[in-house]
């Protein structure tokens, strides 16, 4: 596969590689996790909160793992053995995941944005609670996009 | 510390708390006048002549940030999107997580309970449990009180709620019963805005609706619709019952009464004024409908226009972003403002609140009929610093009114003590407390949780905390064994018992799932989550209390409330029948039941060999019970204190049993009624 998003500069080299990987963790496309608004955000806070040796790490497997697939099929199973498979880098996946699905990194919130973006919301055809509100009586039927 | 005695004039009435029974009694008093020519107390539109207008001054304190009380429109916005940016931000969501926690006046919070290992209590929060089992709700201390984390859920009580020792041959009767808080009820539904469908209410009482409501009678709004999941569960329970000991009980599912805005009834017609009328017998307030304008929703208190209706935000507890939900600085808004004579709001400089002002005690002079003669209050200059200025008022020519919660008003009261000389015998006494009831009686509904999943998505998570419940338990002959209990729906999945959604994430990638797998199990899982309440009245205890002890005391010195709490075998009981019904009707609905309650839960027994765990439902109750005789209460029904000729407790601790209902309606309909007595009162302090 080619990890297509362009590299914005120099510094930004393993953006792309986190994105792709993060559409493969969480089952959400790029176009999603960009619509959060937050794609770049996490990005660097993440580098920020790790030991950027262990990020680079992480990246520079999953850009090998990425790079060796054929189709989205096989890097499942690449993750699934290469990445899941192993505690350290299960743990910054898992990490990953949630930090897209709930906003939260280590149990803290990101900043407000990344409460009202978490994507477990989207998945349960909800919405986070005090925000995104569909609007009276929207509760009392089935949530419109529910049966696509 | 510096101190000072605040040489302001006189007040005429000094209200202590602005949650929402010091905001009823302040808007309901402002918006009477002394009319010095008839000598009565009359509602304000109708002196005779301007001039004999005898404005009423008050006074009112709150122990939370003054910012929390800036309740013009571009202020109150800016504090109240603090509250939102906080609730945003904090992990743990739980109902005091949008607002200040203040060290100089703090508030119990549901994170600081833990299980207590007598004799050593716990006292790492603002409460010092004893327990043996730990109180499990928590308040907040913040201008408009804890209204702003209330669910807004609005039953009122049920007959034989008054009765229980009359009826079952439990606890103490009310002083007042059903008929009598009737029309108040009324006010307090028309106050705080209550939507609901009268049609639909269906109650396990001997009355019928009409009877119960009265003909005719409907709500301001329009119910607020039943959530999708509610309806799923109806269909599958609907005409059926479940069998309890010795007791087969019919199911009755029904539409909850809720004080959130929805559309106005146009069969409720008019606005309404809630006004006193003069008769021999003293004052009695009316619901008014010479309104000339349509009833309409009161929106945010910032704007009018924003939270006419609920728009779904699905987090009523702990904070409405738009204020759909009702909230006491609505009403407190209406003490401040009033409609001058060409119809325009105009500042009421009649009324102060002084913020940040901590009453922790009251003193008596024992000359003048044991009256009221001061206020004692610790003011903090800032949210940062735990430096206070001592203050004290002089409130020999006022009436004082106590209208904290259920733990600040004991608390104070029973840091207020004062010697008399009985027979040459120097006695020492407390304020109000000649029952020795002060503080004791403390009552909760005990929250038993039930979860599981549904056969097929119900999509929870969505919509007010909870907009049915299951009426069928709250009256009945087995309230002489064990409790009745209200069973609402919940909403919001296994939030509550489970910490979802965050929990659900974290059990499916320990299995390993990832992408699309991972999406579609917490699909599966978090669509169909039902989550039940079963919410069991206690009864009043005298051990079960608050007091207080010079050991423990908060950052201004102050002392924190001291609990010790334990349940009956009553209420456990109910909760071993509830989880009958509860396991009955998940089988009928083909709910798989994931209910786990485990040894190191908080709240946590073991009766006839099982284990049952419950919550608490922040419904702090029956620390200054009202009744008929001074012997077995603090107040009698109007919430004057027996003991002093210028002292009234109001709010939740008034009352003498809990019921089934959530108690905020309650509480108002018995607080707006001790204004006839407080109108009473000023006539005779204003005649002099």
């Amino acid at each position: 596969m080619i990890i297509t998003t362009k590299i914005l500069n120099v510094d930004d080299y393993y953006y792309g590689v986190f994105l792709t990987i993060s559409e493969a963790l969480t089952g959400f496309s790029a176009n999603e996790l960009l619509s959060t608004g937050l794609s770049e955000t996490y990005y660097r806070y993440i580098l920020d909160h790790i030991e950027s040796v262990t990020f680079t790490e992480f990246l520079n497997t999953s850009k090998n793992l990425i790079e060796k697939s054929e189709n989205s099929g096989q890097l499942k199973n690449y993750i699934s053995t290469e990445i899941i498979g192993i505690p350290s880098t299960q743990a910054i996946a898992n990490s990953i995941i949630t930090l897209w699905y709930l906003g939260t990194w280590e149990g803290a919130y990101v900043n407000d944005l990344s409460y009202k973006e978490g994507l477990v919301w989207n998945i349960m055809h909800a919405h986070p609670p005090g925000a995104k509100q569909p609007g009276f009586k929207s509760w009392g039927v089935k949530p419109v996009n529910s049966n696509s | 510390m510096s101190q000072q005695n605040n040489n302001l004039t006189k007040k005429d009435v000094i209200i202590v708390g602005t949650g929402i029974a010091g905001s009823l009694i302040a808007k309901l008093l402002t918006d009477h006048v002394f009319d010095t020519k008839k000598g009565k107390m009359v509602y304000r539109t109708e002196v005779d002549q301007p001039e004999d207008a005898r404005e009423l001054s008050v006074l009112m304190f709150e122990a939370g940030l003054e910012a929390g009380l800036e309740l013009d429109s571009a202020a109150s916005l800016t504090t109240y999107n603090e509250y939102i940016r906080k609730f945003y931000m904090e992990e743990a969501k739980v109902p005091n997580s949008p607002y200040p926690n203040l060290k100089q006046a703090p508030s119990p919070d549901v994170l600081d309970m833990a299980p207590i290992t007598p004799p050593f209590p716990d006292k790492k929060g603002y409460l010092v449990q004893f327990g043996p089992m730990p109180f499990a709700s928590d308040a907040i201390r913040v201008g408009g009180g804890t209204t702003l984390h209330w669910l807004g859920t609005t039953p009122r009580m049920l007959p034989n709620d008054f009765y229980l020792n009359k009826k079952y041959g439990r606890a103490m009767d009310w002083p007042i019963n059903y008929d009598i808080l009737k029309p108040y009820y009324e006010m307090a539904e028309f106050e705080i805005g209550v939507s609901g469908n009268v049609a639909a209410q269906e109650y396990p009482i001997s009355e019928s609706m009409e009877e119960y409501y009265g003909k005719d009678y409907v709500f301001p709004m329009e119910e607020i619709p039943q959530s999708y999941m509610d309806q799923r569960i109806i269909n599958g329970l609907a005409g059926t019952s479940v069998e309890l000991n010795f007791e087969n009980i019919p199911l009755t599912m029904v539409p909850s009464p809720q004080g959130r805005n929805s559309t106005p009834n146009p069969a409720y017609g008019k606005s309404r004024v809630i006004k006193a009328e003069t008769s021999d017998s003293g004052y009695k307030l009316i619901l008014d409908s010479s309104d000339k304008e349509e009833y309409k929703a009161l929106g945010a208190i910032w704007n009018p226009y924003m939270g006419e209706r609920c728009e779904g935000n699905a987090s009523c507890v702990p904070i409405c972003p738009v204020q759909a939900k009702y909230n006491a600085l609505k009403t407190l808004k209406k003490a401040l403002y009033k409609v001058n004579k060409n119809d325009n709001l105009q500042k009421n400089h009649n009324i102060q609140i002084q913020a940040q002002s901590v009453v922790y005690k009251l003193s008596v002079d024992q000359a003048d009929q044991e009256k009221i003669s001061k206020v004692h209050l610790r003011r903090y200059i800032s949210q940062e610093s735990t430096n206070f200025i001592e203050e004290v008022i002089d409130t020999s020519d006022s009436i004082v009114i106590l209208a904290a919660n259920a733990f600040e008003n004991p608390k104070i009261l029973l840091n207020s003590k004062y010697t008399v000389f009985e027979n040459g015998q120097k006695v020492e006494k407390t304020v109000a407390n000649r029952s020795d009831q002060v503080g004791r009686n403390l009552m909760d509904h005990m929250v038993m949780l039930t979860w599981g999943l549904f056969p097929e998505p119900i999509y929870s998570y969505r919509g007010p905390g909870s907009t049915t419940n299951i009426s069928s338990f709250r009256d009945g002959n087995f309230r002489s064994e064990y409790s009745a209990w209200i069973s609402p729906l919940d909403n919001w999945g296994w939030s509550w018992p489970a910490f979802s959604p965050g929990s659900d994430v974290a059990e499916f990638q320990g299995q390993g799932l990832f992408g699309a797998e991972l999406k579609e199990a917490l699909q599966s899982r978090l669509t169909r989550q039902v989550l039940f309440h079963f919410e069991i009245e206690q009864l009043p205890n005298p051990n079960n209390r608050v007091t207080i002890n010079d050991q423990y005391l908060d950052a201004l010195g102050i002392p924190r409330p001291v609990i010790n709490y334990e349940l009956t075998e009553y209420e456990m009981k109910a909760m071993e029948q509830a989880k009958m019904a509860s396991d009955q009707m998940f089988a009928r609905l083909g709910v798989e039941d994931f209910t786990t309650y485990k040894a190191t839960d908080n709240n946590t027994f073991v009766y006839n060999n099982v284990r049952y765990s419950y919550n608490g439902a922040g419904h702090i109750v029956g620390t200054y019970r009202m009744g008929d005789t001074p012997e077995d209460s603090v107040t009698n029904s109007y919430c004057k204190s027996w003991d002093h000729p210028n002292l009234y407790i109001v709010g939740a601790g008034n009352m003498t049993t809990l019921g089934t209902s959530n108690p905020t309606l309650t509480l108002s309909a018995f607080t707006i009624r001790s204004v006839e007595s407080i109108l009473a009162d000023l006539e005779t302090k204003l005649k002099n």
